[in-house]
Order: C-alpha cells, then structure tokens, then sequence
C-alpha cells in the first residue's frame, strides 16, 4: 500500500453479476470503514511491467475477481520477435506457484493487441501447470498471462512480442488446398512418461483455426479439449479461441500415475464437430 | 484463386526475410544513408563487397551480405545486387570507381532473398540474369519480402522497387565479354539456388549455399536438397569460394562448416520434436562449442526452430486414429 501513488484504482464491473454487484455495492458502501470492504467490487490493480496501453482491459476482462500480483515464478517463454506472425511459440511454466498446498487453478493467455486478444485458457485439474502453444499475431504486441491460484490471486507475467503484421487477418493455410476438409482433425501425438505420476502429452491437430477476420471466411476454429483418464477422472480443460495459430499444437504435463495405461481426449470445434482419441501411455522407461 | 494469391502472400509474408551476413566487412552509415563499402580484390580483377555477419537492422541498411563484380575483357559481370535499391546504386558507383569506363554486361541473382537481388533496380533489366525458378521465387515472393525489409530497415529502402531478372538462364554455362562462366541449378538453401563459377579465375560463387563463420539462415530450406547440393559442390573444381555472407575460402570450410551445421541442426530438431518438446523448450538445445565460431549462431537457431519444426512434427509424430 506504501506506492498506492502508483497504482491505478479502478471499479471493476464483470458483466453477469449485477444483482449482485449491486447489492456488494450498498454493503460495501456501508462497510466503508473497514479497510477491506472494497476487495469484491475494487481491487488495486499494480502498473504493468509491459505498459500495455491495453492493461486495464485486458486485466478487467480476462483476470477478474482475485488480487494481481506480477510474479517472475509465471514463466513465459516466448521469442522477443515473431520469426512467423502466424505461429509464435509460447510455453507456460507456472509449477513454480505450486507450493504451501497452493494448486493452479487456472492460466489464462491473452495478447493485448490482437483483435481477439483471448489465446486460451488451461484449467490443470490434474496436471502441470504448464502448457505449450502456438499463437497468431496481428501486430506487435504485450502478451499476458495470468494464473490463478488457489487462494483466488492472479500471478500474472508476460512478454511483447515484435511481429510483422497482419496475423489474424489472412486466411489459414488450409484454404489453399483444395481438400482440406478431408484431413480436419487429423491428430499426431506423442505422449512420453516423464516420471511415475507425470507425462507430457504433446498433440497436433489440423485445424484451420480461422478467427472469422479474414475476407469470406467465416470464423471456424477447435474451441474445446478435455484430457481425461480411461476411468474419466478429468486432468485438463483447455479453452482454445481464435488467435491460437492454424493446426493447434499443444504441449501439456497431465499427472498419470503407473497403473494407468491410457488417455482419453475430447476435442470439439465451433460447428460441433467432435475429435475423440485415445492415447496410450508408455511405462516408464527406467534410465531415461 | 484470388485466395490462392493471398495465401502465397501469406505464406511469403510468415517467412521473415532471410538474414545473412567479418573483419574485412563494411559497414553503414544511418545517418546519411551511405553504405561503407570496402572491396576486396579476392582474385584477380574480381573484387567481393562483405557484407557484416549480422541480421538486418537500421545500423547496418542490410549490408549484411556478399556481392562481387569481376571484369571481363570487354566489360563487368556483377553477383548480386545487395538488400536496397540505395545499395544497388552506390555498389554500381564502387564499380565505376574501382573499373572505369567498362560497361555492365552481366548481373546474376543467386537467389531470392531479400539481401541478393533488392539492388537489382539500379541496373539495366535486361542484363540481370538468373534461372527462372529463381525468377518465379522472386516475382512471387519478393513484394512481400520488400515489405518486411521496410519494417525493418526504414529509410534505407526508400524508393526500392522489386526488379525481376530480365533474361532466364538455362545453359550450363555462358560467354559473357569474352570470359566463360559455368552455371549451376541447385537448390536446399531456397527451392532454386544458383551457383556461378568464373573458369578463367576458378572462383565459385556459391550464394547462401555456404555460409562462412556466419550461421546458416532457413527460412526457405529443404535441408536434404541442401546436403546434396553442398555434396556437388564439393566435387566442383574451384580455386576459391565466395559464400552468401563470410570471408572468401581458399580451402573449401565453407562447405564443411554448413555441412556439419545442418547435420547438427537437423539431428537437434529431430531429437527434440520425438521427446515432444515444445518450439521454445527446441529454441534451449544448448549449441556445440564448435559453432560458437559462427555468428549470430543463437539468433538463427532460434529462427531455425520454427522454419522448420512443424514440417518435421508431420514427420515424425505418430498419426492417432480419431473418432468423429
């Protein structure tokens, strides 16, 4: 509270809560003696590191509710320029939270200045929090992202990220070959066992992930996939938008213990088509 | 195909422009605009213009690469045309300078990087020659690379205009001003890569094929085409060897430097995509202390890593039977 000077102070308003913002409002009004009253309905929002002009909003939408605190234990790992403005590599490591029984419950990915600047998000039920992805950019821009611990707080770092324009405007390559409907949902996969209880799953699926933005086509893109085990205990949901980049390749450590032999993934695009897999799971390999 | 003509736009546009590039190098003056060209005379009567072993960038206007001329008896033969129409004009300057009063009768483009043949507007059309998928690449493509080199050289582009080879090449070798030059059709560096080599003083010029003391760039490559190109030129007579970008080779390490550079990367990246690791945890593969020797190694490693990470996830990860 020493640098409040610093700090921007704004009224947070999620949409879908009125009926009770309303009535937090009169109680907080209330309670304004109190010290706390207002962490429900206003909260300190710390200036960001990346002075995106975007910051608020970007805060407001997509990390709302809890405290934000920035937090270098959120690793992003992302190239400082975009080699390809349609497929930026980004890979989230946020284990380092899990400590004093904390567990993630959420991350969250936005890049500020994208026309849609949601990416994804990732709730690891049973897994790392850690995911790898591949993202399409519109212009140079502050990527975000914030992860949600236990305790309701948002650890949120990020990077910007130089690009060539026009990511999210052109249309996927898919488009350019005259069957491409044939091979949608075509799935590769490598599921590797990384210890006793932990594997990494790394999928790729064709998929135009078409953002809607580009001339004639219509958006189009895989919005949903579930990792599960065979007995349907869920380990990850992962809510994919727009931006992420054409053929979605994903990296993620979802926790399987010995005993189990398999995963079972759901994937679902906007029209609706489903993409159900089983991948089987190797046994440890002792030495590697 | 309307949409067929965005798409090579697009795929064109996701390719940043290849970034090629010494002790003997000019430099750049940003300020003014004025490439510091220093010449070479690395045989006789062919001089080469290096260029430093960078990326682009507002320090150094895009000299980044290698161009040389050589006189013939009856006039000039020039080797690419460097990354601006600004470079193309004051390289033609150095030309007058260092050979007055012969005219240009030959200009060859290596290949369609932005670096080899944006100086082309600075000669006559029809004296620039180069094999037609070269032509192809480059009346496709080079727009879109003209763009990208504005993003990120500025001012020193201005004015610069894609100028496509006016005569293409065919013959496995050509008379030009009473000098015969060999001609060579390979590809790997980009889908059509063109090596000269001039029989009276039995210098190869090589274009990015080979690299020197300078990291490799792949924006465009087939790293197997690549591997047999180099293997042909291994077995090509030659006296000296001017890469893309490095110092000129008396000794034929620029082939066995790119050579053991593509082994390495290619391995690297296959051995990362089958632990099915992430681009970014691919970009951490610690780099061999033998290629610390090569500039900007880290950069284009990196840059290496999603040219080509995808086309090998296609190969390598194992096709899952789906449900739908």
């Amino acid at each position: 509270m020493s640098d409040s000077t610093q700090r921007t102070r704004v009224v947070f308003s999620p949409e879908g809560i009125g009926r009770l913002a309303l009535g937090w409002l009169v109680l907080s009004v209330m309670l304004l003696s109190a010290a706390n009253a207002a962490t429900d309905v206003e909260r300190e929002l710390p200036d960001d590191p990346l002075d995106s002009v975007m910051w608020e909003s970007m805060a407001n939408r997509f990390f709302p509710g809890g405290d934000i605190v920035f937090d270098q234990r959120v690793i992003v790992d992302a190239p400082l320029s975009a080699e390809d403005q349609f497929f930026l590599p980004v890979t989230v490591d946020a284990t380092a939270l899990e400590t004093n029984g904390l567990h993630v419950e959420e991350i969250v990915a936005v890049a500020d200045l994208n026309p849609i600047p949601h990416i994804l998000t990732l709730r690891p039920l049973e897994a790392d929090a850690f995911i790898g992805f591949r993202v399409k950019l519109q212009q140079t821009t502050p990527i975000h992202v914030g992860v949600k611990t236990s305790d309701g707080i948002w650890h949120v770092n990020g990077v910007e990220v130089d690009a060539a324009g026009g990511g999210c405007t052109a249309p996927a390559m898919a488009h350019g070959i005259s069957n491409w409907m044939e091979t949608l949902g075509q799935t590769r996969a490598i599921v590797r066992r990384e210890s006793a209880l932990s594997t990494r799953l790394s999928l790729r699926m064709r998929h135009p992930m078409d953002t809607g933005l580009a001339d004639g086509i219509p958006v189009f893109y895989m919005n949903e996939m579930q990792v599960k085990l065979a007995d349907g205990t869920a380990l990850a949901d992962i809510e994919l938008y727009e931006p992420v980049s054409e053929n979605p390749t994903l990296t993620l450590k979802p926790r399987v213990s010995s005993n189990q032999s398999a995963l079972d993934v759901r994937a679902r695009d906007t029209e609706g088509n489903e993409y159900v897999f089983e991948l089987p799971v190797p046994d440890l390999v002792v030495g590697n | 195909m309307d949409n067929r003509r965005r798409i090579f736009l697009r795929n064109s546009l996701g390719v940043m422009a290849a970034g090629c590039a010494c002790a003997m190098c000019g430099g750049a003056n940003a300020r003014t605009l004025q490439y510091e060209f220093q010449a070479t005379e690395i045989a006789s009567r062919t001089w080469a213009v290096h260029g430093r072993n960078e990326y682009f960038s507002l320090e150094n206007g895009g000299n980044i690469v290698n161009v040389a001329f050589v006189e013939v008896p009856e006039g000039v033969v020039v080797v690419d045309t460097g990354p601006s129409r600004r470079f193309g004009e004051q390289l033609l300057r150095l030309i007058g300078e260092k050979i007055p009063g012969k005219p240009i009768l030959r200009v060859y483009n290596t290949h369609h990087h932005p670096d080899h043949f944006l100086g082309n507007q600075a000669f006559d059309q029809s004296l620039v020659a180069a094999p037609q998928k070269v032509i192809d690449n480059i009346s496709s493509e080079g727009n879109a690379m003209a763009d990208n080199m504005y993003r990120l050289l500025g001012d020193w582009m201005r004015g610069t205009e894609v100028t496509v080879p006016g005569k293409a090449l065919d013959a496995q070798s050509e008379e030009v001003g009473g000098r015969q030059f060999s001609l060579f059709y390979l590809s790997g560096h980009t889908s059509a890569d063109f090596v000269i080599r001039d029989d009276e003083t039995g210098v190869l010029f090589s274009g990015d094929l080979a690299f020197l003391f300078r990291a490799p760039t792949t924006p465009h490559a087939d790293i197997t085409a690549w591997r047999s190109a180099i293997e042909t030129l291994r077995v090509t007579d030659r006296d000296l060897i001017l890469p893309g970008h490095g110092p000129s080779d008396g000794r034929g390490e620029s082939l066995e430097q790119t050579l053991d550079y593509l082994d390495w990367l290619d391995g690297s990246l296959r051995e990362s995509v089958s632990k099915g690791w992430s681009m970014n945890e691919a970009m951490k593969t610690p780099i061999p202390p033998r290629f610390r020797a090569l500039d900007v190694v880290d950069t284009e490693f990196e840059r290496s890593v999603v040219h080509l990470y995808q086309q090998l996830e296609d190969e390598l990860m194992p096709s899952i039977q789906i449900s739908q």
